[in-house]
């Protein structure tokens, strides 16, 4: 069983072999090792071995929580987020793709400040999305001329949505 | 006394004056709009009104709609919490014209303090300095004022406070880019687009005292927090006392706070803001004529609810003790938890909190506005609670708090957490000496390394044996008991640990 994870801007690959009784092997980014582990009256795992780079053979509790296409690891005290590659969700970043622009956040369009067929150079403010305290501004990854807006003041946009297209 | 209040917010800050009130019997009113249908604060609150859609104009910060359902709902008094319509002296002036007393001061004094220009002028009056500064519509002028005064220059929303909207600006390029967005979100925000341009002290503390006034020219003071550790111009630690602040300079700051606050019979909980230069001058910034966000460090201390106090006063018109009945022990600290991801410069999160615990300690107070399965909107502040600890020193309460960090969890939407950790594992944090502009000046970068180190391998693992076993296998549960052992502790190479070797 092969999965991979979005871990911050890398993904990881981990392959799980069932040993029987809990115990597996554990091969994540070609480093291998064996784990046991036991589920807790709780629902959190009980996870005995692991990494002998990570301190190898301790017991570690860990909490799975799964949202979507993200998961929620606490191990200890110590939580990480962790999301489902390739499952077409894209994590909320910089935005900037293929010349398009996409919102970095849910939030509301404030101001647009490019009409299609505008020049723009890079840096240049493309557009305001306000969301909770603060506004940020869209600018443009590159210079480029403007072939798309897909957004107008006062609307509502989702993370991801697709904002403003460039061509060279 | 009053025998039902309506609480003019939503989240945690609504949790926490309901608190108050139900222990002084008074039955509570929450408000809700779309969005928040079923949220926490309505379910502590003995009855919940609906006031409009998600956006908060509509909503919580819609004047009629809010006093309606004060009236609809037979409140004698209406609580605005901070932030929304506490600082709005036109809701002050329609509490009190539908006949129901707001919990707060009077509209004039909301009034005078939330214009800088005029509260700068009381300041002075009463005798403490002053920050250079310009305010105005005009941009242009506001360029030309601060070209005059020298850069770097931070811009706020002249009618706005909590740190809304606020930037710096190095040069006069940046600065009329940042008055327009200032504009806007002042515009959003306040419903005025007024700025306001200050000339930004550098290497200065931000520490600020708490007054309390009975509205006739009486006031106490309840000594000073400090709030030198922010992000952005938004506070994220906030602890009483101020760690590096003399003797000299407490009183100096307590005086000049209780003058102002006696010079405009200030009614109710205040909080004077001041920035304390490296060379010791202490300036005013503003008044807050609200309770804070952080105002829990300074009960903690003092063993005074404010939240009573507001109400004590509001009813009475007395100050509930004399400034001699006023002592201070020990030391309290806060960490703000807000939903946004820290990893990913600290954008706003939205999502299903699914799993929360909240730490619950000697001596670890938690003021929090959601539990496990509550939503996290687009629409209004992230901040999810405050996680505030209480010891008898500054090195004993960060100890205890990162104690508490510890054993928080939330699940299902990405917070600050790891930040908070790390921050309060700064040496500089931990020997108090640092700036308002530190965090982004030398803590930042650090940190950006830590958070770029990948999760260890185990966390694939088990992430890997969760989805084997059939997700979801854990049920949610809204207070899980502390992990038994704990490995991790001396693996400090893991980012989140902030333990940086």
């Amino acid at each position: 069983m092969k999965s991979h994870w979005r871990d911050g801007d890398r993904v990881r690959e981990v392959e799980l072999q069932p040993l029987g009784h809990g115990r597996w092997r554990v091969r994540v980014d070609g480093s291998e090792f064996e784990l046991s582990s036991e589920a807790m009256p709780d629902g959190r795992l009980r996870l005995v071995g692991g990494a002998p780079a990570e301190g190898g053979s301790g017991v570690t509790v860990a909490e799975v929580t799964p949202e979507g296409a993200r998961r929620f690891v606490r191990l200890g005290v110590l939580d990480f987020v962790l999301e489902r590659a390739g499952s077409g969700k894209v994590r909320a970043g910089a935005g900037s793709h293929d010349g398009g622009l996409s919102a970095p956040m849910p939030g509301v369009i404030t101001k647009v400040m490019v009409v299609v067929g505008d020049e723009v150079t890079r840096g240049q403010p493309l557009l305001a999305l306000e969301a909770m305290k603060m506004e940020h501004l869209i600018r443009a990854p590159r210079e480029g001329r403007v072939k798309r807006v897909g957004a107008s003041p006062g609307q509502m946009v989702q993370a991801g949505a697709e904002l403003v297209e460039l061509e060279a | 006394m009053f025998k039902k209040v309506l609480i003019a917010n939503r989240g945690e800050i609504t949790c926490r004056v309901a608190a108050t009130l139900h222990e002084m019997g008074i039955r509570t009113v929450a408000v809700y709009s779309e969005a928040d249908r079923g949220a926490l604060h309505t379910r502590v609150c003995d009855e919940a009104r609906w006031i409009g859609a998600a956006e908060a104009r509509e909503s919580y910060l819609n004047i009629d709609a809010v006093v309606s359902a004060a009236r609809e709902s037979g409140a004698d008094a209406v609580h605005p919490g901070f932030g929304f319509l506490a600082e709005n002296a036109a809701f002050a002036e329609a509490v009190a014209a539908a006949g129901l007393t707001f919990i707060g001061p009077t509209p004039a004094q909301i009034r005078a303090m939330g214009d800088k220009r005029e509260a700068r002028r009381l300041a002075d009056a009463a005798g403490v300095p002053i920050v250079p500064g310009a305010e105005g519509a005009d941009a242009k002028a506001l360029v030309r004022a601060a070209n005059a005064m020298g850069y770097p220059v931070i811009i706020k929303a002249a009618l706005g406070g909590g740190g809304k909207g606020m930037q710096s600006a190095h040069d006069a390029k940046h600065l009329a880019e940042a008055i327009e967005a200032a504009q806007r979100v002042a515009a959003s925000a306040f419903g005025d687009e007024s700025v306001y341009v200050e000339k930004l002290l550098e290497h200065a503390r931000h520490v600020e005292v708490q007054v309390l006034g009975d509205g006739k020219g009486r006031a106490v003071h309840v000594f000073e927090r400090d709030c030198t550790l922010q992000r952005r111009h938004q506070k994220v630690v906030e602890e009483a006392p101020a760690p590096t602040l003399t003797a000299d300079q407490r009183a100096i700051v307590t005086h000049a706070a209780v003058r102002l606050a006696e010079a405009v019979k200030y009614r109710g909980a205040g909080t004077i803001e001041t920035l304390i230069t490296r060379e010791g001058h202490v300036y005013f910034l503003e008044m807050n004529t609200r309770l804070q966000v952080e105002h829990p460090v300074t009960e903690l201390v003092s063993g005074i609810d404010l939240v009573r106090a507001q109400i004590e006063i509001a009813a009475t018109g007395e100050l509930p003790f004399e400034q001699h009945e006023i002592k201070r022990h020990g030391h309290a600290i806060e960490a703000r938890l807000y939903a946004e991801d820290a990893a990913n410069n600290f954008l706003p999160q939205v999502g299903v909190a699914s799993r929360v615990r909240w730490p619950d300690g000697p001596f670890v107070r938690v003021d929090s506005g959601v539990e496990s399965g509550d939503a996290v909107g687009v629409h209004y502040d992230p901040m999810l609670a405050k996680i505030i600890a209480y010891a008898p020193t500054r090195e004993a309460a960060i100890e205890r708090l990162l104690g508490a960090l510890d054993d928080t969890r939330v699940h299902g939407v990405v917070t600050n957490l790891p930040f908070l950790r790390a921050l309060l594992r700064a040496p500089a944090v931990r020997s108090g000496s640092y700036d308002t502009e530190w965090v982004e000046r030398e803590f930042l970068a650090g940190f950006a390394a830590l958070m770029r180190a990948p999760a260890p391998d185990l966390a694939l693992a088990a992430v890997a044996i969760a989805e084997a076993s059939g997700a979801p296998l854990s049920k949610p549960t809204a207070n899980g008991a502390a992990p038994a052992i704990d490995p991790f502790a001396q693996l400090g190479r893991w980012r989140q640990a902030g333990l940086a070797e």
